[in-house]
């Protein structure tokens, strides 16, 4: 009897245990209700309505998740940057604010957003209050109800009036106006850097690379021995919009993914245009062209062997990111004394090749990231606009708030106060004295790096859609002539697609995608034996997202 | 309630008092047990909950019950091709891996064994140890480096020195290639340590038994093959049955040596779960929890072969 008795009682702490396993929280933690926004509860007691005034939401402490982008992380003085935000930010709203910035690995991020979003719930402290998303992550989640709509707080933020960029965040919003993600910058993409020391060499002139025909022979030109023409993280990334940027002049006219095509959704991969890139980048590979690394290659990798101080492994051509990234290969290129007699100009832009202008127009400008607000789900709004009054709108305040999202931390990573600093002071040939007037801005040292200068943290201020208005400018003619390039030369992105299907199937297609663009750029099939293979498998999927989409 | 009475086969009278007296009786002990058994139950038995999630579709916030809907799909359906890859990819490579390893081990604990330099045979233990404690990541990336098929490449780029080849052979590239390149970085990393085991069976071999193989006019290959491997026989099988119950956990050497071009022959259960699970915008945990429930149910199945296997080899079970 006792057994039976006891055999009862694990029983029901089993079933109990389950159902607590099973159960949801729905307790928000330590916020409430925002000092910036009350909300307006109505309840009707027996016929008589009567409308009251909540509690303003205070929003105690704010959680944030960031990629990469935000480069003062915490080896690079992040404590000063969060102690300067939540002062700024606290006199500004009215009340004392914590922030708490969780910063995942920058490769593995989007694994680590999914699942905080899976198993967290508001208020928990691991789960974000908002965050960084691609773009490609941003419209798969964008329909899945766990971000807040946050259309009404942007047309009523207080940066509006200062946005010379409006389109940006326009465009994202979905047909019935609703806007779950907010811009602060536009997207950037990469630009062809050529090495002039190979140019010169090869006795080329940069100018006269205007075909796919001359480019094609540029790179046979930088190809001798142990040399090769160009490397990249991948012959294409297909788990990342727009997928085409690290070799444009392979690809050309092909988007090798879902996109729109005079407003009808098409599969790419599909199209002759894939098909003819495929063999395009087989030939080159064939002929040793292009890096065998490049299959494998990270972008790091790939940097690194471009500015490697073994140039008889390295390459004449890398592809990569527009503006700030000229700065930063040519400084790398320095550090790795690789044609340090050619000072800032021993990167040169390629202009787009003609293939390239008659098919896209130019580079592709990637969506922009942007930052997400998640929703608690209770219908009220509260919490959420206390988050964007905190956060985003602060982000573009012009002043404080945004120099600190620009540059860093005042004093830490940039200063107004004079001062004299030297960088490589052990290095006679690389030694560089720095002096700065009392009121002059200007950045400082990188604190992990101190050979370095600091160049920005989250925004670029050249690329943000409203503008500093206190002057704080880091006038580096490199960066700025980058940017000009690539603003002149460049064209927007498709818009990614997101469909339920496909978020579904997605992870597999990309993964049966690449292994089959692999394939045939190694030689192992031909790129209409490929897309054949990818019609078998993938047809009647790709068939069912395209009427997902096409029905949106 | 009465005292329960057992007769043992020989009438001796066993009289048990109630559980509940028995267990007042002793709660000291059961007092002190107490704490054991609730960390086993939540840090071992808790987290078993989670299973339930297998017939559930489970993306971001949404829980629905869909009964046997994964496995449906995972067994037939339209993730059936991947799946049963990913199955037959882990047998055949923890297996092979598992009988060319302990095979290796065995004959470099044989050769140690004949060696008369007491110095030499500590260094060489000692060195061939050492591969056991890098870390697959490090492994990885020192065989990437040395066998890549770009300029950089160590082993391509000696061969075309030598006129042996002439274009590079991408090792880990190539899905042909692939197996073998992974079985020898097994080799090369966990040799040594599987010797640890048979050179302590060697070293207790009667030495009497060379002695008497030495007055019979042995060879040393003879005294080998009569005397040393019969001896090993009995703990190589032993280490294959022990080992067989853990052939389904591969998935830290696969990880860090796979790439797109080789899944068809490397995809095992763990890469293909890590996939679809963190390389997925929002994963259906459901899935995913159903393909591990499967995998756990195999390799349940596989220890409870492995111990009916010990229990005859050497009398007693592993469980």
């Amino acid at each position: 009897m006792k057994k039976k008795v006891l055999a009862l009682l694990l029983a029901s702490a089993m079933v109990a245990s389950l159902a607590a396993c099973g159960g949801t929280s729905t307790d928000n933690g330590g916020s409430t209700d925002s000092g910036n926004s009350g909300s307006t509860t109505t309840s009707t007691d027996g016929g008589n309505t009567t409308t009251t005034e909540a509690e303003p939401y205070v929003l105690e402490d704010l959680y944030i998740t960031v990629d990469g982008t935000v480069t003062a992380n915490v080896d690079n003085r992040q404590d000063a940057f969060v102690e300067q935000w939540e002062a700024a930010v606290s006199e500004r709203i009215g009340h004392p604010i914590k922030l708490h910035i969780n910063q995942p690995e920058h490769s593995g991020y989007s694994d680590k957003v999914s699942q905080l979003l899976t198993t967290g719930q508001p208020g928990d402290g691991s789960y974000p209050d908002a965050l960084i998303m691609s773009a490609t992550m941003f419209r798969q989640y964008q329909s899945t109800g766990i971000l807040w709509n946050l259309a009404d707080a942007y047309a009523n933020a207080e940066f509006q009036s200062r946005i010379t960029l409006p389109s940006i965040n326009e465009n994202m919003k979905t047909s019935s106006g609703e806007l779950y993600g907010f811009a602060p910058t536009y997207g950037n993409g990469c630009v062809t850097y050529v090495k002039q020391s190979w140019l010169d060499a090869a006795g080329l002139k940069i100018d006269d690379i205007k075909t796919y025909d001359d480019y094609y022979n540029m790179l046979k030109a930088f190809s001798n021995g142990k040399t090769t023409g160009v490397i990249a993280a991948g012959f294409g990334k297909l788990d990342e919009a727009p997928y085409i940027n690290y070799m444009p002049e392979f690809w050309q006219g092909a988007y090798p993914s879902f996109y729109q095509k005079d407003g009808t959704w098409v599969d790419g991969f599909q199209e002759q245009a894939t098909i003819d890139a495929l063999d395009r980048l087989a030939t080159a590979y064939k002929d040793g062209l292009i890096d065998k690394d490049t299959e494998e290659a990270t972008t790091k990798i790939a940097r690194e062997k471009f500015f490697s101080n073994d140039q008889t492994t390295s390459e004449g051509v890398f592809t990569y990111w527009a503006g700030t990234w000229l700065r930063t290969l040519t400084d790398n290129m320095e550090k790795q004394e690789v044609d340090s007699e050619l000072g800032d100009d021993r990167l040169v832009q390629l202009p787009p090749i003609k293939e390239i202008k008659d098919t896209w127009g130019g580079y592709i400008n990637r969506e922009a990231p942007v930052w997400v607000i998640t929703d608690d789900g209770d219908g009220d709004d509260s919490r959420e606009q206390a988050i964007f009054d905190a956060l985003l709108d602060t982000m573009l305040d012009g002043d404080k708030v945004q120099t600190l999202w620009t540059y860093g931390a005042e004093d830490v990573h940039w200063s107004t106060k004079a001062e004299e600093f030297v960088t490589n002071p052990d290095d006679p040939e690389k030694k560089k004295e720095y002096k700065y007037e009392d009121g002059q801005f200007h950045l400082r040292p990188t604190p992990n790096d101190p050979n370095s200068i600091w160049k920005k943290n989250h925004l670029d201020a050249v690329l943000v859609i409203a503008p500093l208005t206190n002057g704080f400018v880091d006038s580096d003619p490199l960066v700025e002539k980058g940017n000009k390039f690539f603003t002149e030369n460049c064209v927007d992105a498709p818009q990614a697609a997101a469909s339920d299907t496909l978020t579904e199937v997605n992870s597999d297609i990309v993964s049966d995608k690449t292994k089959l663009m692999n394939e045939v750029v190694t030689g192992k099939k031909t790129g209409a034996d490929a897309i054949a293979e990818y019609q078998a498998k993938w047809g009647d999927t790709a068939q069912t997202i395209l009427d997902e989409l096409n029905a949106q | 309630m009465s005292k329960k009475v057992l007769a043992t086969e020989d009438g001796t009278v066993i009289r048990h008092k109630p559980l509940g007296t028995r267990i007042w009786n002793h709660r000291g002990y059961y007092i002190m047990f107490l704490p054991v058994l609730i960390y086993v139950l939540i840090i071992y038995y808790w987290p078993m909950l989670g299973v339930r999630y297998s017939f559930y579709d489970y993306t971001l916030k949404k829980i629905e019950f869909v009964g046997f809907k994964h496995f449906q799909s995972m067994f037939f359906g339209k993730d059936s091709s991947d799946f049963w890859r990913s199955f037959f990819n882990t047998l055949q490579l923890s297996i092979m891996k598992l009988i060319i390893t302990t095979a290796t081990s065995v004959i470099v604990s044989v050769f140690i064994n004949e060696m008369g330099n007491l110095l030499a045979k500590k260094a060489l233990q000692t060195v061939i140890y050492l591969p056991h404690f890098m870390s697959w990541t490090v492994t990885a990336a020192i065989f990437t480096l040395f066998l890549s098929a770009s300029s950089t490449g160590m082993i391509n780029e000696t061969l075309k020195e030598w006129g042996l080849i002439t274009e590079s052979i991408d090792f880990l590239h190539e899905p042909a290639l692939w197996r073998p390149v992974f079985y020898l970085v097994n080799i090369w990393k966990e040799t040594g340590w599987g010797t640890v085991i048979f050179l302590a069976t060697l070293s207790g071999i009667n030495p009497e038994l060379y002695e008497a193989a030495d007055i019979d006019g042995a060879t040393r290959m003879q005294k080998i093959w009569y005397v040393t491997v019969p001896a090993l026989a009995n703990t190589v099988l032993i280490v294959l049955i022990l080992n067989l119950a853990k052939v389904l956990n591969m998935f830290e050497s696969v990880f860090v040596m796979y790439n797109t071009r080789v899944l068809d022959v490397s995809d095992v259960i763990s890469t293909y779960v890590y996939r679809k699970t963190f390389l997925s915008a929002i994963p259906n945990y459901g899935y995913t929890t159903a393909v591990g429930l499967f995998k756990s149910l195999v390799g349940c199945m596989l220890v409870l072969v492995c111990n009916w296997a010990s229990k005859k080899v050497r009398g007693r079970g592993i469980i």
